[in-house]
């Protein structure tokens, strides 16, 4: 029985540990893919001096001939130009300070997936064709400005209705038939006050993409300086929004057609401010980095852990938090041990006297309080890491939704939908520190174990 | 042949408080095939001799030979490995190993000996059918009664075909019909097998059935009687 508890801890144990780690690593590979995917890809090139002000003068000079042979070279997948340019996006009601990016949505969609997170209804920005100019922005940005609001109406209404939305819940929203509110924030203090808290956890998340509203007609005003030091701007419709829960990204960013940019800004259509860089595979990232640093010495080239310090430091960070994290997991997992082995000697201090009384050398001895041990830590530890394998496999399908957190988590830039992920690396680097935490816990009780002596040992009631 | 000889043992213990002279100059020789009994009331250094025969523990003065080896001459491992190819033991309260059978029990100290399969599982039935109990082979302790687990004892204590057999008050935890069934075979394997068995008892049945009476009191020997084969005194 006592074994058995102590199976059962060591399996608790070891899958928290396993599947804690699992989920911070797959929180943080999320943001890594996410970071490469949709923000900044593998390397960019800019003017020098550029990243500081984001001078609009500071152009990379030799386009053509740069982006040929960026194309030439090894692992390089794709490569987008972009103009940028810090300005203000303007609605009726609302204002912000953006970075406004002039893309070409081929070479875009090659280097990063952001055409793939936009909000379905919202429009198709990379495919339109226009007379009017468009912009692509983030879902954060458009409920600051509010060209998403929040509406109660009847539309809204007969579609929750056939959601199977309680009849009690439908007549309390209907008191707000046709309310178009100011802001989310509004309508979520509105919904709280209304709702019971049962209500909100049941139907908050349909009740709020029921009262999400665009409209196609939206617009905004993008305003800057031109390369003249001139203020221009122009209106734009709004052509597609994406999400991809990263609320800083969301708030700063805006696309458009670069050459519509450039036309405002007037700039040539071979003047841009940053190329951008996707490889095959980013372990090459280092390697091109420096290669095309000696072939554009006249230009900085960055490699994604210089564009974003923070990320490749989370990264590696983390790895060492495993280490110490697992640490602590197993030293609970030793006293575990040390303590049930110690028991043991104890209780079984008349068996042990009569086995060395018979015969059991304390070579024997001490190998029997071992292996006791080491079974203990390895079936603990083999069940924990099989339960842990099980659900994260689970997990990592369906993901953790943790929806409490959505908004905190998106204001780092990490999703709030994680897919717990572990390699197997991890598993066997803990499958062996689990078989030599439980030999290393024997040490002490088979010690104990020698000292008895049998005559007084054979005493013992 | 004489198989253990006793020569002017002493064991004192120290305490803080006092000084115990638990044997208190002891000489003795047992000779093989003996079924000798060591009485005495409680504290009269029975169970702390029969520990010294047996090397489990050691005298603070004198010295216990066990077939020509001076027990105090060996060193730990030696002395654990000599008691497992010489000495058998029988204790009062079994000892059984629980999670084991009863025929485990009894290989246990041939596997320690890396006995081959065959002779192994051989001398082990032969062991449990000498008891009676070769149809409760694979029975636990557990499953066992008293007298019966004392019996597998006995069987395991002459596994590895020990010189002699130290018995711990080997009846004190069973009723009167299974200590007399447990000496029946005892005596048994003592009159046909030439097997010797030293006892440290309270009980009138083995003093009854032992030929040689051994007495001690305060530690010392007050007589040594070896019986005749009417069992009256020689």
């Amino acid at each position: 029985m006592r074994s058995l508890v102590v199976i059962i801890s060591v399996t608790i144990g070891i899958f928290g540990g396993v599947f804690a780690v699992a989920v911070i690593n797959g929180a943080i590979e999320q943001r890594l893919d996410d970071a490469l995917g949709n923000e900044i890809s593998h390397i960019h090139l800019n003017a020098p001096g550029f990243r500081d002000n984001f001078d609009i003068q500071l152009t990379i000079p030799d386009l053509e001939k740069v982006m040929g042979k960026i194309g030439e070279t090894e692992h390089v997948k794709a490569v987008a130009p972009r103009i940028i340019i810090t300005g203000m996006a303007n609605t009726a009601t609302k204002s912000a300070g953006v970075q406004i990016l002039g893309i070409d949505p081929a070479s875009e969609e090659e280097v990063f997936n952001l055409h793939a997170h936009t909000i379905p209804g919202t429009g198709d920005f990379f495919e339109t064709e226009s007379r009017h100019n468009l912009a692509y922005i983030g879902e954060d940005l458009a409920k600051e400005l509010n060209i998403i609001r929040f509406v109660i109406d009847d539309g809204m209404l007969a579609g929750l209705a056939e959601k199977q939305i309680p009849p009690e819940t439908l007549e309390k929203l209907s008191g707000y038939a046709g309310h178009r509110f100011r802001s989310e924030d509004d309508f979520e203090k509105k919904i709280k006050e209304i709702l019971t808290r049962k209500e909100l956890d049941e139907y908050g998340r349909m009740i709020r993409e029921a009262a999400w509203s665009f409209s196609e007609r939206s617009r905004m005003t993008l305003t800057f300086l031109d390369r003249n030091q001139v203020q221009t701007g122009a209106v734009f419709r709004i052509a597609g929004i994406y999400d991809i829960k990263n609320s800083a990204f969301e708030m700063s960013r805006v696309l458009v057609r670069k050459e519509v940019l450039a036309n405002l800004a007037d700039l040539t259509e071979n003047e841009v401010h940053r190329l951008i860089v996707r490889l095959d595979d980013a372990d090459f990232s280092g390697e091109v980095t420096s290669l095309l640093s000696e072939n554009f010495s006249d230009l900085e080239v960055l490699e994604w852990k210089e564009i974003q310090p923070d990320l490749a430091y989370t990264t590696s960070l983390v790895t060492q938090f495993y280490a110490v994290f697992m640490a602590i997991i197993l030293a609970a997992l030793a006293f575990g041990i040390v303590n049930t082995m110690l028991m043991v000697v104890l209780e079984r201090t008349k068996e042990l006297g009569m086995l060395t009384a018979i015969g059991m050398n304390k070579k024997r001895v001490f190998s029997m309080i071992m292996l006791e041990s080491v079974f203990l830590s390895l079936v603990g530890g083999a069940v924990g890491m099989a339960v842990s394998r099980v659900v994260i496999l689970l997990t990592s399908a369906r993901g953790i939704r943790f929806s409490s957190f959505e908004e905190g988590f998106e204001a780092m830039g990490y999703a709030s939908h994680i897919y717990p992920s572990i390699n197997a690396g991890f598993f066997i680097t803990v499958t062996i520190l689990i078989i030599v935490t439980g030999i290393l816990s024997s040490i002490y009780p088979a010690l104990k174990a020698l000292k008895l002596d049998p005559a007084e040992a054979l005493r013992t009631e | 042949m004489k198989i253990v000889e006793i020569k002017d043992v002493h064991k004192i213990y120290n305490s803080s408080e006092v000084q115990v002279h638990a044997v208190n100059g002891v000489n003795l020789e047992f000779e093989k095939g003996e079924f000798a009994a060591i009485v005495g009331p409680s504290g009269s250094g029975k169970t702390t001799l029969l520990n010294m025969i047996g090397g489990l523990d050691m005298p603070t003065g004198g010295e216990i030979v066990v077939d020509h080896t001076n027990l105090a001459g060996l060193k730990s491992s030696r002395l654990i490995d000599f008691r497992m190819r010489n000495i058998g033991f029988v204790f009062q309260s079994y000892n059984l190993i629980p999670v084991l059978t009863a025929r485990e029990n009894v290989e246990f100290i041939m596997n320690l000996q890396k006995w081959p399969r065959r002779e192994r599982d051989s001398r082990t039935f032969e062991l449990l059918e000498a008891v009676g109990l070769k149809d409760r082979a694979n029975s636990r302790p557990s499953k066992l009664s008293g007298g019966q687990q004392q019996r597998v004892a006995v069987a395991r204590a002459l596994a590895s075909k020990p010189k002699f057999v130290l018995a711990d008050e080997p009846t004190a935890n069973l009723d009167s019909k299974s200590s007399e069934n447990l000496l029946d075979i005892m005596e048994q394997l003592n009159r046909e097998e030439g097997i010797t068995f030293i006892f440290s008892t309270h009980d009138q049945r083995v003093v009854k059935k032992a030929r040689r009476v051994i007495t001690l009191e305060d530690g010392k020997v007050i007589s040594d009687v070896w019986k005749k084969k009417n069992g009256s005194p020689a």
